[in-house]
């Protein structure tokens, strides 16, 4: 062991039999405690890499010992940390059922401080070994990988050179021959292609011209076309190939040999029956075959031969699938054309050693996922160091920042965030969680959770404001958050990070902004556009609809006078004092506004008459102010079932000013018809 | 007195507790952990609200905890609650008198380690 303890975590729910564990364990290891199933996962779900072996109690409130184990199931931590069980329960089916659940040992109580030092150790000696081996085992597989690779590479390459090339299309063949399959099985399972498959194929794919060796190399380098003489014995190199490597003794049934026979021998059949040398169809052919035939093509399109210049990767593409080159099965056509912007960087980067290497890294790597391998020891350093790097930038940030894990559910919040919410960092099962719920309103946050599941992990990003009660206040906060999902063909949605950002006075300065824009600073009712947009609103909203509006324009008479005589405060203060008139005499459902200088309108609905309500708002508009008489000019417009826009009833009511105007002032009028002439002439 | 004369006093098995938790240092340690351990009092609550699995839980834990240490007697009778317990969703009649034994058995114990200190 080096001098970092390894790290082993105790859950149960007795404090006592925690203690007395650790005082038997913490000389040799690290210790961290759970005092039940939750934290248990909370922990493995930050530490899982880290944690050496796990001691699990079964007895335990929450969640208790078989629950963890089924999680750990799972999620496959299992796999990667031993668990021993610990309990004063020795009845048979409760071990039989740990067992069956992966746990690798059982300590029985009373504790003997022998007894479970020792299995401890012998457990994780166990893990330390088969961790080593696995190291060993990948090193092997590597330095095996690397031969066999080499000489497959070695043999084409003797094809090649011979043939003139530079031996770069062995392996521009592996690589599209790779991505075809990869992308093949994403689009069907009808070839039943295991991981081994690809890289099976991919590999004997350098095979496929290697019945060239037997063509004489005048007819393999001839710059001008073929005589048809020389187009037989070229077309020879397919059975030649398939025959070299039949012949080769004892090892007919090796999976390499097989796949690269059909390689060689149908590399250049077509789908459509009219290829050589057996003219099979469709998929007769065998999907190596297949595969390889149009890595073959699309590669010697885009390079240069002897006797043509390389097209560009655009015009291959659009060859191959209009047919002028070779005839391939629909799905694969469909396949080239989804991998067609990767091949373009793909190719360019290919080069010797590189290419090697990074073949043999992909295979190690998935070999070693497959058969269940582990991280290396550095990985999870480097995992460590991130997560420090991670809970400082927390602990410094000034932000709400939250952590939501779908299952177990909890939320684990920064420390300021937490200390700033007034709550604890941790909530387990939120929506249930009284303290969390008074904070943050449970359909809200129901809302919240039903909305990050409907996120997708190409666009994993929400963004929803929410009233919370933050200390007593309600708040504005916007929460941005970004949904986690998992790998693979069918992810599944794991949690969400995110933050909570108070926008409270931003939301209320918005909202007194907008108030101020609409209203006229002098008298504080609406200014004219405010006001006509309101009005409009509600005419088009009622359109058609049995209701009776009336809209009323007036000015006052002698204004003028009043700046002139009085000066220009006192006008002033008139104006402040109409408008505390009009909101006196009016409902809140009325609309008022001045329009500008000393003109205000005034909309409202009414039900029988509304004769009497202008009178008596004329009544008290012209109460004197001061020494000042105040003269009033205004004209009604009355509508019903009105169906027009509002700029008309305004002229109506506009037009029923102006007779006033005209004929004594200081007076009121409603539109009828005889002003229709007025209106026209206007 | 001695941790040795403090196990016979309580009817506790003194020699297998030393066998396993090796020093006289370690039983003292936990055994003052027992009488500060708030399982007692979670049981006595939960049978006085009828929650029974918490009772269980309860039980089993001070169960537990006694056989770590040895302490037979008060192991008995927490022994006899639990499985008295597994299981159960409703009071009945046979819990007072098993829940009366533990309850005495566990003050003789507690007062017995508060010699000790």
């Amino acid at each position: 062991m080096n001098n970092v303890k390894a790290k082993i975590l105790i859950v149960d729910d007795s404090e006592l039999n925690r203690a007395l564990l650790s005082d038997m364990l913490s000389a040799d290891f690290e210790i961290l405690e759970a005092e039940n199933g939750v934290e248990a996962m909370e922990i493995l779900h930050e530490q899982e890499l880290e944690i050496s072996l796990m001691l699990l109690d079964i007895v335990m409130p929450v969640m208790d010992g078989f629950e963890v184990l089924s999680v750990m199931n799972q999620k496959e931590w299992i796999k990667s940390i031993p668990v021993i069980m610990i309990s004063a329960e020795t009845g048979g089916a409760y071990i039989d059922r740990a067992y069956d659940l992966g746990a690798i040992d059982y300590i029985s109580r009373p504790f003997d401080e022998r007894t479970v030092k020792h299995r401890v150790m012998s457990n994780f000696m166990l893990t330390i070994k088969q961790k080593e081996m696995s190291e060993l085992l990948s090193s092997q597989i590597y330095e095996k990988e690397k031969d066999n690779s080499l000489m497959i590479e070695i043999l084409s390459h003797i094809v090649e050179f011979r043939n003139g090339e530079s031996g770069l299309h062995v392996l521009h063949v592996h690589a599209i021959t790779k991505m075809l399959l990869e992308r093949l099985v994403k689009k069907t399972d009808k070839y039943e292609l295991s991981n081994k498959d690809i890289r099976l194929i991919s590999n004997a794919s350098a095979l496929h011209d290697i019945g060239k060796i037997s063509i004489p190399s005048e007819i393999l380098n001839k710059p001008g076309r073929f005589t048809p003489e020389e187009y037989e014995i070229m077309k020879k190199h397919t059975v030649e190939g398939a025959n070299m490597l039949s012949d080769i003794p004892f090892r007919k049934n090796e999976s390499l040999i097989r796949i690269g026979y059909q390689i060689c021998r149908w590399h250049h059949e077509r789908y459509d029956g009219k290829g050589y040398p057996d003219g099979l169809k469709g998929d007769d052919i065998p999907i190596a075959a297949q595969v390889v035939a149009m890595a073959d093509v699309y590669d010697a399109l885009t390079s240069e031969r002897v006797y043509k210049p390389p097209y560009t990767p655009d015009e291959a593409m659009r060859m191959i699938l209009n047919g002028e080159c070779g005839a391939f099965s629909p799905l694969l056509l469909e396949c080239l054309n989804d991998i067609s912007e990767s091949l373009k960087t793909e190719l360019n980067v290919i080069s010797f050693g590189h290419a090697t290497d990074n073949v043999i890294h992909d295979t190690v790597k998935q070999m070693l996922e497959t058969d269940g391998g582990d991280a290396s020891n550095r990985s999870i350093q480097l995992l460590e160091r991130e997560r420090m790097k991670y809970q400082y930038l927390l602990d410094i940030s000034r932000e709400i920042v939250f952590e939501y894990n779908s299952v177990p559910e909890f939320i684990k919040l920064s420390e300021l965030g937490a200390e700033s919410l007034g709550i604890p960092m941790k909530i387990i099962e939120p929506a249930n969680n009284k303290v969390w719920t008074r904070m943050f309103a449970r359909e809200d946050f129901e809302h919240f959770v039903a909305k990050i599941k409907e996120t997708t992990p190409e666009n994993p990003v929400l963004s929803e404001k929410y009233l919370l009660n933050i200390n007593r206040d309600k708040k504005w906060c916007k929460v941005i958050a970004k949904a986690i999902w998992s790998d693979g063909e069918m992810p599944e949605f794991e949690g969400a990070v995110g933050k909570i950002v108070d926008i409270n006075e931003e939301f209320a300065a918005m909202q007194s902004l907008e108030q101020k824009a609409d209203c006229d600073s002098r008298t504080g009712l609406f200014n004219h556009n405010a006001a006509k947009r309101r009005i409009s609103a509600i005419l088009s909203e009622n359109k058609g609809k049995n209701k009776r509006y009336a809209l009323t324009v007036f000015d006052l008479d002698n204004f003028k006078e009043a700046n002139d005589v009085y000066g220009h405060l006192f006008g002033d203060e008139v104006l402040e004092e109409i408008a505390s008139r009009i909101k006196a005499s009016t409902r809140s459902t009325d609309i008022a506004a001045r329009m500008g200088g000393d003109e205000f309108i005034l909309f409202m609905e009414y039900k029988e008459t509304v004769e009497p309500q202008i009178k008596r708002i004329f009544k008290k508009l012209t109460e004197p102010f001061k020494e000042f008489d105040v003269g009033i000019s205004m004209g009604v417009a009355c509508v019903e079932s009105y169906d027009g826009d509002y700029d008309t009833l305004f002229t109506m009511a506009d037009t029923a000013m102006y007779t006033v105007k005209r004929n004594k002032k200081n007076s009121f009028s409603f539109y009828n018809d005889s002003m229709k002439s007025l209106l026209q002439a206007d | 007195m001695t941790v040795k004369e403090c196990y016979a006093l309580i009817g506790a098995d003194y020699d297998n507790v030393l066998s396993r938790l090796r020093t006289d240092e370690r039983i003292t340690k936990f055994l003052f952990k027992v009488a500060e351990d708030k399982s007692y009092e979670l049981l006595c609550d939960s049978l006085k609200t009828q929650n029974m699995p918490e009772a269980f839980r309860a039980a089993h834990t001070i169960k537990g905890v006694c056989m770590n240490l040895s302490l037979t007697k008060l192991y008995a009778s927490a022994e006899r609650l639990t499985e008295a317990l597994r299981g159960r969703t409703e009071y009945g009649d046979d819990i007072p008198p098993l829940f009366e034994q533990l309850k005495s058995d566990y003050e003789s114990t507690v007062n017995g380690i508060r010699m000790l200190q």
